[in-house]
């Protein structure tokens, strides 16, 4: 008599192991899916979490103040400029450094602190992520690297920050700025023309 | 750094002897030494040979035409004296570099960057100087962007003679050039679960290979590339991108074998055929910026396709129509067994127990349902685009469904005794359990039924899966009363159950007898994980088979003993954990195409080659199957393999595709959304100059189809006759 309920208990709980076995995916960016979700520590010592910024637009921005392409978008006031225009709109703005300690654009919290005081850099905040962590769960490839979060959580851009693949200063000027076009047109209920582009810049400095 | 500056000084002493000469050949910059070169003293009318050669210091690199996650090829633009022109620079063989989890491919040591430089017939006399703008990126731990003007002059003439170090460092490393493939070469690739494998054939046994894609973001650049040899050749597997949206007809790229063996092809998408050599990009090198790639297929897939205009009320019916029907369809079939026997056997208790019966069995049904479009919207949230039928794709879930099943039909065979017939063992506890009995023959109707979409299912799916959350709900629910309600019907009108027989000694006959189609479901489940996860898989599965044979012996030989027990459940437990943990080990899951995919005359599917058959001007048909799903086979075997159809197909030039869903595969889950479906089968007939494809019922008949295509045959006469022609 008991093995009856047994069966029906073993037959359930089969059923769960296959239902919790499909819905295993593997969590990376891709664009039109959900953002992997992170927490992170930013130069104040601070901590964010995505989760905590559901309904407000998110930018990724990865970083190495060495980057001759970093460099090209910095000393032109161009990256100063989108961080200051955006983050004025409620755009939350994370400036991402995932350079391993001893590699090119590896920073201490006081050097990013004095390094965005030198450029006026206004991100929401800068996160540290020497290991690499954050950058691995997005697949970041170069500096720089952009990926545009929606309210609802929804990567909706990943890619260049531009159509100009170079380190040339003059090249900021005319260029077309996909992380503008991307905020702007999510804002205004359009979707996103081209949600996903090869990223330019130098690799992002890995821990090996 | 000692044999850099000697390049370097004899460069500059040859420069400063050299006639006619303006500026620099060649420039030291941090970490790499520059240099135009042309290894013929003078340019002869016609084609000639130079190059652009870098010298690297150890460890730093520059870059491929495809630098691979980050970097930049160099770039050259041109200065030309009238009557010279320089042809667009050729790459050799780049190498694979590694950096932490990204790949790059690029050149370190030292590299020749071939061109061609083209002086007209009249020209002759005078000493041209070409001068060229160059830029580069040369990365090691940090990159550095450099540039440099260079020049370099030749009198023009037909005398002979050779600059060295020119000719030198020509004879050493202008060969690298990758070569156009061998006539005897044949290669193509067909998509894989995780991205592609392709197929070369050489008619040798080959070891090492590795492919290197023109463009970006179209495979994984990391990824390994796992060779398999072949009796003729070798495999090798390549990890998609994972934001490519649509699966690429071709792939093209530099295929590198033992030997540096070499070649520039295009891999076309199907089985081997002879290779073909990649297109050269023509035309002098500009400052040619490839790099923003914003993919058309992936901006098409992205926007979201319209699905069919249904309205909820008639998808809600239609969902209703469509349980009802699945009652009828083979899947369910052992489950209508299930659900009369348990009725004959409340045929003998009250009427409102009945009642009961048929109510708890209705929120069986509903119950599963809700947790099933839960899970479902839960995942398709998460951004997987799941269809209907995606439990059966894991191979977890078939091996557990085969072994539940299994265990079922050897205790419905009479080894031991469970559920149903427990209930007609009397009091309350045996009331209790006979509606815990109907509820569960409900919740296993919905399971079983699930692979086999009936007709006009497939419209309301998917149109429930494309609208919001409370929608679906809504259409599900219809659909659960639909299957639920022939039973429900039957139970809340006792008078129907009169013209069923009395219960009796048949009855154990019967229940015997049920054992019969539930073991010829288990087969059917154990040839879908042999067919898509192979034999190690199912050799596993045989022996969960034999564990639940022991288990259920001890069930029945000492019955209600508490250790007979223990001693069954925990066979079972070994069952489900190994059920779990034994397919990812053993799946095949990287296998080429499974059996649906593969047959004689039909094509695997790509929407790729779709629109190129479309464009073309050929009608394309689309058999969208899986092989768990049942009604595909049947419509297989009773419409489209009639020789009748065949013949419909082959007069009216219509290319024959089969997409096989059997194992879950993103591009076919999104193509058939687009059509505002979510299951298989689907059938899709393309016709040229038609955006959206017409599609044909779920259940096919040979006139349906030929019906069909008879449309076509006159606005395709002409091709028709040529392709009749062939045969």
């Amino acid at each position: 008599m008991r093995s009856c309920l047994h069966i029906v208990f073993l037959s359930a709980s089969m059923l769960l192991f296959a239902l919790i076995a499909t819905s295993e995916q593997a969590q990376t960016a891709r664009v039109n899916a959900p953002a992997p979700a992170f927490t992170a520590t930013d130069s104040h010592g601070q901590a964010h979490s995505l989760d905590h910024y559901k309904g407000k637009y998110v930018v990724l921005e990865w970083h190495n103040q060495g980057c001759p392409f970093t460099r090209k978008h910095y000393e032109s006031g161009n990256m100063q400029a989108l961080q200051k225009q955006w983050t004025e709109k409620g755009v939350v703005w994370f400036t991402v450094i995932s350079s391993a300690e001893g590699k090119e654009g590896y920073v201490t919290p006081s050097q990013e602190n004095e390094y965005m005081a030198k450029m006026h850099a206004s991100p929401t905040a800068a996160l540290l992520d020497p290991e690499g962590k954050l950058g691995r769960l997005y697949n970041a490839k170069t500096t720089p690297n952009m990926f545009v979060i929606d309210p609802q959580g929804k990567l909706i851009y990943s890619g260049a920050i531009d159509d100009r693949p170079s380190t040339d200063l003059d090249d900021v000027k005319g260029a077309d700025n996909f992380v503008s076009d991307a905020l702007s047109a999510a804002m205004s209920g359009k979707p996103v023309a081209n949600p996903h582009t090869r990223s330019y810049g130098c690799s992002v400095k890995y821990r090996d | 750094m000692r044999l850099l500056r000697t390049i370097a000084a004899v460069a500059f002493a040859l420069a400063a002897g050299a006639p006619l000469f303006g500026a620099s050949s060649a420039a030291d910059l941090p970490h790499v030494h520059v240099q135009l070169i042309a290894p013929d003293a003078q340019f002869h009318p016609g084609q000639n040979n130079a190059g652009l050669y870098f010298k690297l210091e150890s460890g730093w690199h520059v870059y491929w035409k495809n630098p691979g996650d980050a970097g930049e090829p160099p770039h050259m633009k041109w200065s030309l004296p009238p009557g010279v022109t320089a042809g667009a620079i050729l790459y050799p063989v780049p190498k694979r570099l590694p950096l932490g989890p990204l790949m790059d491919f690029g050149y370190e040591d030292e590299v020749v960057f071939p061109f061609q430089v083209n002086v007209s017939g009249n020209s002759a006399g005078g000493a041209p100087t070409l001068h060229a703008k160059v830029d580069w990126l040369v990365c090691r731990g940090s990159c550095i962007p450099e540039k440099t003007e260079l020049e370099i002059t030749r009198p023009i003439g037909q005398g002979g003679g050779t600059v060295e170090p020119d000719q030198q460092i020509w004879a050493r490393l202008a060969n690298r050039l990758p070569q156009a493939p061998p006539a005897g070469l044949k290669i193509g690739f067909v998509p894989t679960s995780s991205g592609f494998r392709l197929t070369v054939i050489t008619g040798q046994r080959e070891t090492e290979a590795s492919f290197f894609p023109s463009k970006p973001d179209i495979l994984s650049n990391p990824a390994p590339q796992a060779v398999t040899t072949t009796a003729n050749g070798l495999t090798l597997d390549l990890k998609k991108d994972e934001n490519l949206a649509a699966n690429p007809k071709e792939l093209t790229g530099l295929l590198l074998l033992s030997g540096n063996r070499a070649y520039e092809l295009v891999v076309p998408s199907g089985a081997p055929k002879p290779a073909k050599a990649a297109p050269l990009e023509s035309g002098p090198v500009a400052n040619t910026s490839s790099v923003p790639t914003t993919s058309a297929p992936g901006s098409a897939a992205a926007s979201p396709a319209t699905p069919a205009k249904t309205s909820l009320v008639q998808a809600a019916f239609l969902a209703f129509l469509g349980g009802l029907i699945l009652n009828l369809m083979p899947c369910v079939f052992p489950v209508l067994f299930i659900k009369g026997l348990s009725l004959l056997q409340s045929g003998a208790e009250e009427k409102h127990k009945l009642r009961t019966h048929g109510l708890v069995y209705t929120l069986g049904i509903l119950v599963s349902f809700w947790i099933l479009v839960g899970v479902l919207l839960g995942l398709r949230s998460a951004g997987s685009h799941l269809g209907w039928g995606f439990q059966f794709q894991s191979p977890v879930f078939l091996s557990l469904m085969a072994a539940l099943l299994f265990f079922l039909g050897l205790s419905l065979a009479g080894q031991f005794e469970i559920g149903l017939t427990l209930t007609s063992a009397g009091g309350s506890l045996a009331a209790k359990q006979g509606y815990t009995g109907s509820f569960f023959t409900g919740v296993l109707a919905v399971i079983v039924a699930t692979p086999c979409t009936a007709p006009f299912m497939g419209v309301a799916l998917g149109y429930a899966l494309s609208q919001t959350a409370i929608v679906t709900f809504a259409v599900f629910t219809a659909l659960a009363l639909g299957l639920a309600a022939p039973y429900l019907a039957l139970t809340l009108q006792p008078a129907w159950t009169r013209i069923l027989p009395r219960p009796g000694a048949w009855m154990e006959v019967l229940k015997q007898a049920v054992s019969v189609p539930i073991f010829g479901t288990v087969i059917w489940l154990a040839w879908v994980i042999a067919n898509a996860y192979g034999a190690m898989l199912l050799a596993a599965l045989l022996v969960s088979f034999l564990l639940l044979a022991i288990a259920g012996w001890f069930l029945g030989r000492w019955p209600a003993k508490r250790w007979a027990t223990a001693v069954a459940v925990a066979f079972l437990a070994i069952v489900v954990v190994t059920s779990v943990v034994v397919p990812k080990q053993l799946a095949v899951s990287e296998q080429a195409p499974t059996q649906a995919g593969s047959s004689a005359g039909w094509q695997p599917w790509s929407a790729d080659a779709v629109s190129r058959y479309q464009s073309q001007g050929r009608p394309v048909f689309v058999d969208f199957t899986a092989s768990w799903c049942l009604s595909c086979q049947v419509n297989e075997r009773v419409a489209l393999g009639k020789p009748e159809v065949q013949k419909a197909f082959a007069d009216a030039n219509v290319v024959l595709m089969r997409a096989d869903w059997t194992r879950y595969d993103d591009n076919i889950t999104r193509t058939l959304n687009s059509f505002g479906r979510s299951g298989v089968p689907t059938y899709a007939l393309y016709v040229p100059g038609e955006s959206q494809p017409r599609l044909l019922p779920e259940v096919l008949t040979p006139g349906i189809v030929t019906n069909a295509l008879a449309g076509l045959t006159h606005g395709s006469t002409q091709t028709a006759v040529s392709s009749s022609k062939q045969q």
